[in-house]
């Protein structure tokens, strides 16, 4: 399957957005919500005074691009989204849905995420290169460097939306 | 002994490798970063004193049947290696169907020209308005004696001993196509200001207006970044980093004939290659590097400005019910100060120093009798 085959099948997950909103600058915070013990909205320096990561990823053109930022694991983990010893039996019918600033959104589920599963490597980015993200980009994105296609490294990430399907 | 010829092995190995990517003659590319190195044929490895002896080419009107016209004639270097014109018009007044394509960054199409999928090497290309008749462009014909012509003047016995020093008689076409292949693969631009900005980090490289305009330009609503994505703004782009990569074509929705033909002749699109009614009306998508200074815009030239364009694609095309219209042509809502910013943007594209750079310029000359 060619990468822009998997962009579009992904992209039928997207909501479109008016241009008005799209053209305001993406607030700089991050909201964690939905089925989680503790609620979070996290601005720039919360994620700098959390456990680091990097990833290096190419660019469209094949340019080698180091993000940094903090491992989407940690971050659900400390919303306290079911992980580790918690993700068992209907637990494991609980996604993430990531949402952009333009209304884009996509799906991971936390079966691929948690490190005793899955164990997937993505990184809620904040900087690339060592510099903050471009307003295209950021302030925060989704880095998923096992992906063959980028689709799922959502720009301008604003919500990351926890649902339990199976209570 | 078995160390020596280990040691050969080696060494014939690596030049093996560089003489693959066409490289061998040690070129300098002054690629920026972000910018991959190009692919070249293995049979026409880049050399400075080949790019110079194409830019004589180039520029050199002997290279038409009247003198008229040379390859820059359609090709204006303050254009950015376009005309300006909806349609390029010919050494004997004969009109083109399209419009003549940019040439800036040309070294990383997939394709060439607007709609044959099968015309990928530059030197071939070249021959096509040498010696095509549909139209005419600079309208040569085999035993002209524009060779003769090259070998008579006094500028060229150097140039093409230093371009092809180990061919005892250089004066062939093909030598000429290898040469002017050579030039075009040179016209590397990226010293726009959104080349500052994302490969210098300046942040004040482009305006407010233009950051505004590259986020509705990514944004999901209007996604121009699909098709005019990657560092060069076209998914027709390959690379030594992306050699094997899919070029697709796409519909635009500029027209809605009655009947299969819905564009209207001479220009199907990729049909007239593949004879496939689903490819009626698909173009390559041509960079946007220094857009702005390339209108009138589209395949033929019928929108006139940047704005147009905006609009048509807001629209989902003028001629949205064509049935061959590309997904992705699906219109977008825009406000009028979003349709500025995402100019100024486009604009951000625009990269002044080629458009005068020394190195691409006219090197006749101006009372030359060329």
């Amino acid at each position: 399957m060619s990468s822009r085959r998997s962009f579009v099948g992904v992209a039928v997950l997207a909501t479109v957005c008016g241009s008005l909103l799209c053209a305001q600058t993406p607030p700089a915070t991050l909201v964690v919500t939905g089925d989680v013990a503790t609620p979070l909205t996290l601005k720039a320096e919360d994620l700098a005074a959390m456990p680091r990561e990097k990833v290096s990823i190419p660019d469209q053109d094949g340019t080698p691009v180091e993000y940094s930022g903090v491992l989407l694991r940690e971050i659900l983990k400390r919303a306290g989204a079911p992980l580790g010893n918690q993700l068992r039996g209907s637990a494991l019918t609980t996604y993430v849905l990531a949402k952009a600033h333009d209304g884009y959104q996509v799906v991971y589920t936390l079966g691929e995420i948690d490190a005793a599963f899955g164990n997937t490597t993505i990184l809620v980015a904040d900087q690339r290169d060592g510099k903050s993200l471009f307003e295209y980009q950021g302030p925060f994105r989704l880095v998923c460097p096992g992906d063959k296609a980028g689709a799922r490294s959502v720009r301008m990430l604003e919500t990351l939306e926890v649902v339990r399907l199976k209570k | 002994m078995r160390r020596l010829l280990a040691f050969l092995f080696v060494v014939v190995s690596i030049v093996s490798c560089f003489g693959a990517s066409g490289d061998d003659t040690g070129y300098q590319w002054n690629l920026p970063k972000g910018f991959p190195k190009p692919l070249v044929p293995a049979d026409n490895p880049m050399s400075a004193a080949k790019v110079e002896l194409g830019r004589y080419l180039f520029y050199d009107k002997r290279m038409s049947v009247n003198g008229t016209q040379s390859c820059a004639s359609c090709h204006k270097q303050e254009l950015a290696f376009t005309d300006g014109r909806p349609v390029g018009i010919g050494a004997t007044g004969e009109r083109h169907s399209r419009s003549a394509m940019s040439l800036v960054n040309v070294a990383y199409s997939a394709v060439l020209t607007w709609s044959n999928p099968g015309l990928k090497s530059l030197e071939e290309q070249a021959l096509v308005p040498m010696y095509g008749d549909h139209p005419v462009e600079l309208g040569l014909r085999k035993g002209d004696r524009f060779i003769a012509a090259l070998r008579a003047d006094k500028t060229y016995p150097a140039l093409f001993a230093k371009a092809f020093p180990t061919e005892p008689d250089p004066y062939t076409v093909a030598n000429v196509t290898k040469a002017i292949a050579s030039f075009e693969r040179s016209i590397i631009s990226a010293r726009s200001p959104y080349d500052r900005y994302h490969y210098d980090r300046d942040d004040n490289a482009v305006s407010e207006a233009a950051k505004r305009g590259e986020v509705l330009f990514f944004s999901q609503h209007i996604s121009c970044f699909r098709c005019h994505g990657g560092f060069n703004f076209s998914d027709a782009t390959v690379s030594e980093r992306n050699a094997g990569h899919t070029v697709e074509f796409h519909n635009t929705a500029l027209y809605n004939l009655a009947g299969v033909l819905s564009y209207p002749l001479p220009n199907l699109g990729i049909y007239e290659y593949t004879r496939d009614p689903a490819d009626v009306g698909k173009f390559k998508t041509p960079t946007l590097r220094n857009i702005a200074l390339t209108a009138p815009y589209m395949h033929d030239g019928s929108i006139p400005t940047l704005e147009g364009v905006i609009d048509h694609y807001a629209a989902g095309g003028r001629a949205h019910d064509n049935p061959n219209r590309d997904h992705l042509v699906g219109g977008f809502q825009i406000s009028r100060e979003g349709r500025d910013d995402l100019v100024e943007y486009l604009k951000s594209l625009t990269d002044e120093e080629v458009t005068r750079d020394p190195q691409f310029a006219d090197p006749w000359p101006s009372d030359a009798t060329r």
